[in-house]
């Protein structure tokens, strides 16, 4: 009877730790042996199940022990069902988890039982509709560059300083970029969240200190000292990293890049970006802060190394 | 008459502090406290050979089991301690009857149709090997005993009568007393397998005036792998050895032994002292409480069953409709299902335990062209909710099979 398909896995597991499931196993074998070959169970197994089940419902429904009995073949169809179509879905979820750092693929950043904390899915989530047609995304003159320049592989990062996941995703970046030493940098895009205080405010400063050729150190610092931000620690940050002051309040409070940053904001939701971070390494998309190797599956199928 | 009180004995059986309801006991008897006691008793305080050494533990061993003998050859009234042989079970018992007899080619052997095959194998041994007869005496429709075929069963080659005294397929008893009358006035001797009969009534060897009688410990409360012969002195007395060995003979030579006296002769190596000295630990117990209650409880057990559940067309029972035929035993199928499915699911939904197959009675099954069935039996622990628990949940299954 097909349900040994079910019973051999299980019991097989379970005979790791009890000799009592051992016999069990060895019985579900037999009978997995004799199914598979259109032949009939000897050991019984089937029997014992198909009763022990039946018994266990007499107790609290006799309904049901009566249905479980009658349709016990239809039922353990069901049931291998069932198990193919889960492990072929446990089996693409391992696959995705130890890939990309998440069960759903590269993509998403739904809950993954792999991953319960969400460390690799963490998100900040754009309100509203997405963009259904997407227009991946090109390289912008304008826009900074982390990392080498000139590399063989550029990935468009759309970013917040004021989302913790793009945080946590920079250290990532920055282990890419070393990694690769050379062939693959990234070029950071503005994505401010609305929702999140300040977000559109940082691009703006991000912006105003590529202007005065120290994008980086304050990207850094941003990401460094971001945990509670205000508009004055975008000038501490300003003076730390050595602006022109005075260029960078008027750049600032005149809002100089504003159309810039939205530029950037649009291309991000034609890309049918919905949230923070997003990457795109030519038209492969990653979500969240993905770990390392997911970033590394994908640049090697682009680049050869 | 001592009150009957099954509540009140359950407290002495430790396993049944499990929740279970035990309706097994005609496959294997638990054992109460005391039995368990006293097998530890010989472990801890004198675990020694009994008759072989002169020292003290020796000596309380030889006395425990000699005690234990006495109590075992009051509890089936033998005449003497020498009547009772120690085995190690009943088939053992058989097969030292069958093999010591001296039975030659052509002499006849006339056996029941239910036999359990402790008492059908070791025949069918015979046959194959010397050349004895194996004559079956049918038994009537409703599986009791028939003593107009057992009288045609006889032949002037017939020399030896064995018949299981209570059947473990359907609890039916057969008429012994009757059986060995009949059988000594044709000048042959009666074996009878006691097991399933020992353990539920009062046996009375002397009042039957059998030749010999066999019966294992773990069926009557006593420990596993004990078992007890009896048989007349004067025929013991004349039977050849089976199992030979130490303490089976007195002195020996290169050339030549000495065969000890009864009952030593047949007891080879060492025995099972703490298996003895349990079973007359258990024999004590059942004539405290006293047989013929026991007998009367499970009865009436039985009854309770065989009122709720015979009427139903899907129940066949095998054996007498008569529930007092039946003694502690109800071993029945349902009409539609496999007897292993039944016995299992009750098993899952309340813990009932009981038995299901062919319960060594291949020969009969396949002669009826039956794959098994289920069977309750009853013993002293059981009680009258548990029959109703039972009965209800048979009920329920019977639903099930519809």
């Amino acid at each position: 009877m097909v349900l040994c398909w079910i019973a051999l896995p299980v019991f097989a597991f379970l005979g790791i730790f009890s000799a009592k499931y051992r016999k069990l196993t060895k019985d579900a074998f037999e009978c997995f042996y004799k199914t598979t070959t259109f032949r009939k169970c000897e050991s019984g197994l089937d029997d014992k199940i198909r009763s022990d089940i039946s018994g266990t419902f007499l107790k609290f429904s006799p309904k049901t022990a009566k249905f479980v009995y009658k349709n016990y073949k239809l039922l353990s169809w069901v049931f291998v069902i069932v198990l193919i179509w889960s492990s072929y879905v446990g089996a693409v979820g391992l696959y995705n988890y130890l890939n990309y750092g998440n069960c759903n693929g590269p993509t998403s950043n739904k809950f993954c039982l792999l991953d319960p904390t969400g460390k690799n899915t963490g998100f900040s989530e754009l309100e509203g509709d997405i963009i259904t047609e997407i227009t991946f995304p090109s390289l912008e003159e304008n826009d900074p560059i982390i990392g080498p320049e000139n590399a063989e592989l550029t990935i468009i990062e759309f970013g917040c300083y004021t989302c913790p996941y793009t945080k946590q995703a920079d250290e990532t970046v920055q282990e890419v970029i070393d990694y690769y030493d050379g062939k693959v940098n990234f070029q950071f895009r503005n994505f401010p969240i609305p929702r999140h205080e300040l977000s559109f405010e940082t691009a703006l400063a991000a912006n105003c200190a590529l202007e005065q050729e120290k994008y980086k150190p304050y990207h850094d610092l941003l990401f460094e000292k971001g945990e509670i931000l205000t508009k004055d620690l975008l000038y501490e940050i300003a003076e730390e990293v050595g602006l022109n002051t005075q260029q960078f309040s008027v750049c600032l409070e005149q809002e100089k890049y504003k159309n810039e940053v939205e530029a950037d904001f649009e291309s991000g939701k034609s890309a049918g970006v919905s949230g923070t971070p997003t990457f795109f390494i030519n038209e492969q998309k990653i979500v969240g802060p993905k770990p390392f190797k997911t970033f590394k599956n994908i640049i090697e199928k682009e680049i050869q190394i | 008459m001592i009150f009957f009180n099954a509540e009140k004995i359950r407290k002495d059986f430790p396993i049944l502090e499990k929740n279970i309801i035990y309706l097994d006991s005609a496959c294997m008897s638990l054992k109460p406290r005391c039995v368990i006691d006293k097998l530890e008793e010989y472990y801890k305080e004198y675990g020694a050979c009994a008759g072989r050494s002169s020292h003290r533990l020796s000596e309380r061993t030889g006395l425990e089991v000699q005690k234990a003998r006495n109590i075992v050859r009051k509890f089936i009234n033998a005449g003497s301690e020498k009547e009772i042989l120690f085995t190690r079970n009943t088939t053992e018992g058989i097969n030292l009857i069958a093999n010591s007899l001296g039975l030659q080619k052509d002499d006849e052997v006339i056996i029941g149709d239910k036999e359990h095959n402790s008492n059908l194998i070791p025949w069918l041994k015979l046959k194959n090997t010397v050349g004895v007869k194996v004559v079956i005496c049918k038994s009537n429709d409703d599986n009791t005993f028939n003593l107009d075929n057992f009288e045609n069963c006889f032949s002037k080659k017939t020399k030896l009568v064995s018949v299981v005294m209570t059947s473990n397929l359907d609890g039916v008893t057969n008429p012994v007393k009757e059986i060995v009358r009949i059988s000594h006035d044709n000048n042959v001797l009666v074996l009878t397998d006691a097991a399933q009969a020992i353990p539920h009534k009062k046996i009375d060897v002397k009042a039957l005036d059998v030749d010999f009688l066999a019966f294992s410990g773990h069926k009557m409360l006593g420990p596993t792998g004990i078992g007890v012969l009896y048989g007349k002195k004067e025929l013991l007395e004349k039977l050849d050895q089976f199992i030979v060995g130490g303490e089976t003979v007195t002195d020996s030579t290169y050339e030549n032994y000495q065969q000890e006296k009864i009952p030593n002769r047949f007891e080879a190596g060492l025995q099972d002292y703490a298996g003895i000295v349990g079973l007359g630990e258990a024999c004590n117990y059942l004539l405290k409480i006293g047989m013929n209650n026991i007998e009367e409880q499970e009865i009436k057990l039985n009854k309770i069953i065989t009122d709720t559940l015979a009427h139903n067309e899907k129940i066949e029972i095998i054996g007498p409709k008569d529930a007092g035929k039946r003694g502690g035993i109800f071993c029945f199928n349902i009409k539609g299902m496999d007897p292993h499915h039944v016995a299992r699911m009750t098993h899952a939904s309340k813990n009932i335990m009981m038995r299901s197959g062919a319960h060594c009675v291949h020969s009969w099954f396949n002669a009826k062209k039956m794959k098994g069935s289920i069977r309750a039996s009853f013993y002293l622990y059981n009680t009258e909710e548990e029959a109703k628990i039972f009965a209800e949940e048979i009920q329920k299954i019977l639903k099930i099979a519809s």
